[in-house]
């Protein structure tokens, strides 16, 4: 991971895409998640709205567009569940926030740190889920580290599997 | 002079201040605007929780305004694909089975063809069980739930979160469907409506945390609560330890919780654990008589009221139509026989008094013939005086008879003849058989 002198971070490319794909790759990502537990039954141990977050987040380097897009994921994850809408969508956000403000500051072109940082981040959100429940509302609820870890691992692979196909949507100059 | 120096440095101050709150904003405007963003969340999501008398934290049941058209709106973006999707699955599905497999369907429709005049004719007779068993209920005072409408749905799509055990099927409330209604499979309850968009609705499975169910085990008959856990398996809460729970015994529905009718199939207690958090308490976790996890059709029952569709009513009305003519036959056998029997004199009437009985009555020419009486006492039949006077050598006049003796005792009327006084006992001695 070589991280970024100041001068040098103008020379990061940011990756621009068709807006189809801007508009689709979000509303397919929730599609899929909403729909593929059907087919894996209780092993949801994938999250492809926080996958596209950061995958958004790195390419683009703007923190305030990858926020974005984390929160208004995230709301829609929250919309689609039965609790209270708001606990997904600022976990995302903050890995949104998060996602771009390091691709600003280090190297992320390389696949395979983009993986871990999906990996890392998938944990983080879990962590803010689970301090927004027991802390911030006071709520009880049973929770399974190991599902989340697994939930983690999940998500690094999709990131691996995905992020080259999006790779191939980016407009070439 | 001073004036415009001060005025000068003044603008100079405001310009230099500008410029640093500029700076500071575009400086820190990412962090400000997460801040924003952050904030916005947290008082949206302290506006949908309450605290209840407990103390503890929970969701409203049901949504305010505007968090139900936030899951309105994501619920009419995400619905369509997920039709398109599900559609498109069971079209490939439906191209397999209805164009390319069909072997043996012809055998197969004689068969169904057969069973299905065989179970109308049986549903005839049960709704009519069903009938007559919910009258004798109501007469009892007793409220029971039956099952008399369903709407049959797909499911196409889930929360796609594993703390969210909620999924949404392609019916709403432009079908009929509203909150709290029961959803069932034929293997077993599955869960209850917790919102209705127009043409969608969004349901609640048994093995959510938050769902609750009540609960009755088949053999020992102890009550409980149905609600999830962590690991999306449906458990029995708030009972105390058991010896008798065994893993096996068949867990059903209770029906006190107003949304299951009561006799439903829940599922099978898989094991016993302890209770984490209370003494002698016991957690019973179920597995699920349902399939959770691969649901494709299910239930929503609609109505528990009776309401019958077009082809019931036609049954009943075979099966009423067919007890009518029965019971026809039995009205003309009925009045037959209360014919036959005005015709026919009666013992007694027990709407005229004791001395104006039909026995009294003398304008019948031919009396029933009456057995003589005996000559001499024996152990079964006691003597009977010896004639005297008027009606001697008659033996015994109709009014002397033993029926008619039999008839003022019950009367209450007792005879006051000499002759009948000097009797020994009117009462036959019947020898004691051991």
């Amino acid at each position: 991971m070589s991280v970024l002198a100041a001068n040098d971070r103008r020379e990061i490319e940011v990756h621009s895409y068709p807006l189809l794909v801007y508009a689709l790759v979000p509303l397919a990502a929730l599609v899929l998640q909403a729909w593929l537990p059907r087919l894996v039954g209780p092993y949801v141990w994938f999250d492809l709205p926080l996958v596209v977050t950061v995958y958004f987040s790195l390419s683009r380097r703007n923190p305030l567009q990858g926020m974005l897009l984390g929160a208004a994921l995230g709301l829609f994850e929250d919309a689609l569940s039965h609790h209270a809408i708001g606990v997904n969508g600022i976990a995302k956000t903050v890995a949104g926030f998060l996602c771009a403000s390091i691709g600003v500051r280090i190297d992320v072109e390389n696949h395979t740190i983009r993986v871990l940082l999906t990996f890392l981040l998938s944990l983080l959100c879990s962590g803010i889920y689970l301090f927004i429940y027991r802390v911030l509302l006071g709520m009880d609820m049973e929770w399974r580290g190991f599902t989340e870890l697994f939930a983690a691992i999940g998500n690094g692979l999709l990131a691996f599997l995905v992020f080259p196909l999006l790779d191939r949507a980016q407009i070439r100059e | 002079m001073g004036g415009q120096r001060c005025r000068l440095l003044n603008s100079r101050c405001a310009r230099t201040t500008d410029t640093a709150v500029e700076s500071f904003f575009s400086r820190y405007r990412n962090l400000l605007a997460l801040l924003a963003l952050l904030v916005v969340q947290i008082v949206g999501l302290a506006v949908q929780v309450r605290r209840v008398d407990s103390g503890r934290a929970t969701f409203d049941a049901r949504d305010r305004a505007g968090v139900r058209l936030i899951r309105l709106w994501a619920n009419a973006i995400v619905s369509p694909p997920e039709r398109l999707i599900h559609a498109s699955k069971l079209g490939a599905a439906g191209l397999w089975q209805n164009y390319l497999d069909l072997r043996h369907v012809r055998q197969q429709n004689q068969q169904l063809q057969l069973t299905i005049d065989r179970l109308r004719l049986e549903q005839a007779a049960l709704l009519e069980d069903a009938r007559q068993g919910q009258r004798l209920q109501a007469m009892l005072g007793f409220r029971e739930k039956y099952i008399y409408k369903t709407v049959a749905a797909q499911v196409i799509g889930t929360s796609g979160s594993s703390q969210s055990q909620v999924f949404y099927i392609d019916k709403g409330s432009s079908d009929g469907l509203a909150r709290d209604m029961a959803v069932i499979t034929p293997d077993g309850i599955v869960g209850k409506v917790r919102d209705v968009f127009p043409r969608t609705a969004q349901v609640l499975a048994i093995n959510d945390q938050t769902s609750g169910a009540g609960v009755i085990l088949e053999t020992t008959r102890i009550r409980g609560i149905l609600s999830g856990n962590a690991a999306g398996q449906p458990e029995i809460i708030d009972i105390l330890a058991d010896q008798r729970i065994k893993p096996g015994e068949k867990v059903l529905t209770a029906g006190g919780d107003e949304i299951f009718p009561r006799g439903l199939p829940v599922g099978v207690v898989e094991k016993i654990i302890p209770d984490p958090n209370r003494d002698s308490f016991i957690q019973v976790i179920v597995k699920p008589a349902a399939h959770l996890d691969r649901l494709d059709e299910v239930l929503v029952i609609t109505s528990t009221q009776p309401q019958f569709s077009p082809q019931e009513q036609q049954d009943i009305a075979a099966s009423e139509a067919l007890k009518g003519s029965e019971a026809a036959a039995l009205n003309e056998q009925k009045k037959a026989s209360e014919i036959m029997a005005e015709r026919l004199p009666g013992l007694i009437d027990p709407n005229l008094p004791p001395d104006q009985q039909p026995l009294k009555d003398n304008s019948n020419p031919n009396p029933p013939p009456q057995p003589p009486l005996p000559l001499h006492p024996d152990r079964f039949t006691p003597a009977v005086a010896e004639p005297s006077g008027p009606d001697a050598g008659n033996g015994s006049t109709p009014s002397d008879s033993p029926a008619r003796q039999n008839a003022h005792r019950s009367a209450g009327d007792r005879p006051k003849s000499p002759s009948t006084a000097s009797r020994p006992s009117r009462e036959p001695s019947h020898p004691r058989i051991p």
